[in-house]
């Protein structure tokens, strides 16, 4: 049976910048890993390559045994809607909100496939439990939340559908030590039947929790580095 | 202030709105500045005119002369302009979407080509149609109500009817519908969308299909008040242009503003007796100079948050 996730000599980048070099690596089902290192040194580039949203890439990615890599020099994402329909949920850097739209129908926007639009209120519903302080903001505008609401917003926006492989980058971002701690949690506590990737530069909040820990330099993995003792 | 001169200011407006909020639509979502929705109007027209054209003397044989006559014509009318409208919409998608969307500079790309189809469609219709101006039938009749003293035209009254009836459904659909709902996203964020699953591939044909639709109807509704002419989508095409740059490109309740301002405008500047027709052009191009340095972004002002 094949991995969920293999990658195999991965190098993307923008215009003449190579981010990264070649990488190799695999994710099981069922797997939580988190991947950490400086900013500047790949995550994210790695992140948006799984989806085609780097300036350019080349190399295999095989999600299920399929191969949805491929050498491509311009149009990012330009194949990303079709990635996210077959299974990958991404809550990227930066939240990409829109900031006209109401909480509800952004989680209504997540709802791309046919089964999550006819179920769309109960789902709605459970990003709510997963995030209670979203409930009373339901009709509110999301260019006026604040950072951590946003945060919540785009990542119950990737949780209306189900994936098989989620994509998270940088979940405490910007936001205050307390809530991305609530963050977080509500990230760990999320029956995921599929992987989770987790971009973060703040180790701790990852050390005990996540399944693996993959280190990154330079636009290499450093392979597995453990759990760090934090005290 | 008189009546006859709001409902002439209306009915300017009417028109207007129409082919802003066509040209504000597509450019947020798809990212076309749409040089082509002028060649749309007049195509439309010319379509609006050859079925009619030929529908007139088939529906006289069935339906005779009386009332029931004049509304299916009214349908075939409208009907046939909305339908070329959207059909120009799916040319301008393949040849000015499809093989560039994903090249770099795209936007500055699809102004060239949509720009290009412009010229091609007019001097198209210049060939086959000649230079003459062609009358369509008048669907609304030929009669005016009398109310409090001022008479209104019966084409005025239905092309502020029939524009306010096609905005509301548009409006209506982009806020209730799946769809509608797609394409406010990609308005506001396109890696968002992405993200979402929302392809701009997909959107962008039935986004197409909705603005050139807006032409047709504003060609349909035109044409009950002036004849149709290859070069007739010119005026039109720039009014939208700069209503949509006015209202905030992007935005549609600022499209709908914008056109209402220009509208009453240009109706109050040519009431004037000092001023008169030939200053219309004028003052309306200072005011929306005067806006744009006041408020760089337009009236909706949207612009900016939406399109990084």
């Amino acid at each position: 049976m094949p991995e969920l996730l293999e990658i195999e000599k991965l190098s993307a980048g923008y215009g003449p910048l190579r981010v990264l070099h070649e990488i190799d690596m695999t994710v099981r089902a069922g797997e939580r890993l988190g991947l950490v290192g400086l900013n500047g040194h790949g995550k994210t580039t790695l992140i948006r390559a799984l989806t085609h949203m780097s300036g350019w890439q080349q190399g295999s990615i095989k999600l299920d045994g399929k191969e949805i890599g491929g050498a491509r020099s311009l149009g990012a994402g330009r194949r990303t809607p079709g990635l996210v329909r077959m299974g990958i949920g991404v809550a990227p850097q930066g939240d990409a909100i829109f900031p006209g739209l109401s909480v509800r129908k952004h989680l209504e926007c997540g709802a791309f496939s046919k089964l999550a639009w006819r179920e769309r209120k109960g789902r709605i519903d459970r990003i709510f439990d997963i995030f209670p302080p979203l409930r009373p903001l339901e009709h509110a505008l999301v260019g006026k939340l604040s950072g951590g609401e946003r945060r919540m917003v785009s990542i119950g926006r990737m949780l209306m559908t189900e994936a098989r492989l989620y994509l998270i980058d940088e979940p405490s971002l910007g936001l205050a030590p307390k809530i991305s701690h609530r963050v977080m949690e509500a990230l760990w506590d999320l029956p995921v039947e599929g992987a989770m990737i987790i971009a973060e530069q703040n180790v701790a909040l990852l050390t005990g929790r996540a399944d693996r820990m993959i280190g990154m330099h330079a636009g290499r993995l450093r392979g597995d580095v453990g759990h760090v003792a934090l005290n | 202030m008189d009546l006859g001169l709001i409902i002439y200011a209306l009915n300017l407006s009417a028109i207007y709105a129409l082919m802003a909020i066509g040209i504000s639509i597509l450019w947020s979502s798809v990212g076309i500045i749409n040089m082509a929705h002028g060649a749309t109007f007049a195509v439309s027209g010319y379509a609006a005119w050859l079925v009619t054209g030929v529908m007139k003397p088939v529906i006289a044989d069935i339906l005779g002369n009386g009332g029931l006559a004049t509304f299916a014509m009214a349908g075939t009318l409208v009907g046939s302009a909305l339908v070329a409208g959207a059909l120009c919409g799916v040319v301008i998608y393949l040849l000015a979407f499809l093989p560039i969307h994903d090249k770099p500079n795209f936007q500055v790309r699809a102004l060239i080509v949509t720009l290009g189809l412009n010229i091609a469609a007019v001097q198209g219709l210049l060939w086959t149609f000649g230079p003459r101006n062609q009358g369509l039938p008048k669907i609304f009749g030929f009669g005016r109500w009398e109310v409090w003293g001022t008479k209104i035209r019966y084409d005025q009254a239905g092309t502020i009817i029939g524009a306010a009836i096609i905005m509301t459904l548009t409006l209506a659909w982009l806020r209730y519908s799946r769809r509608g709902l797609e394409v406010r996203a990609m308005m506001q964020n396109a890696e968002g969308a992405a993200y979402s699953g929302i392809s701009r591939q997909v959107t962008a044909l039935p986004v197409l299909m909705l603005t050139g639709a807006l032409a047709g109807m504003a060609a349909a509704l035109l044409s009950q008040t002036i004849f149709v002419s290859p070069t007739a989508g010119v005026i039109p095409l720039v009014k939208g242009l700069t209503i949509a740059l006015l209202g905030g490109l992007g935005s549609v309740p600022g499209a709908m503003i914008g056109a209402l301002l220009v509208g009453f405008l240009e109706a109050i500047v040519g009431a004037i007796p000092f001023l008169g027709q030939r200053y219309v052009m004028f003052a309306t191009f200072l005011f929306i100079i005067a806006v744009l340095i006041i408020r760089p972004r337009g009236i909706g002002g949207l612009l900016d948050d939406t399109r990084e």
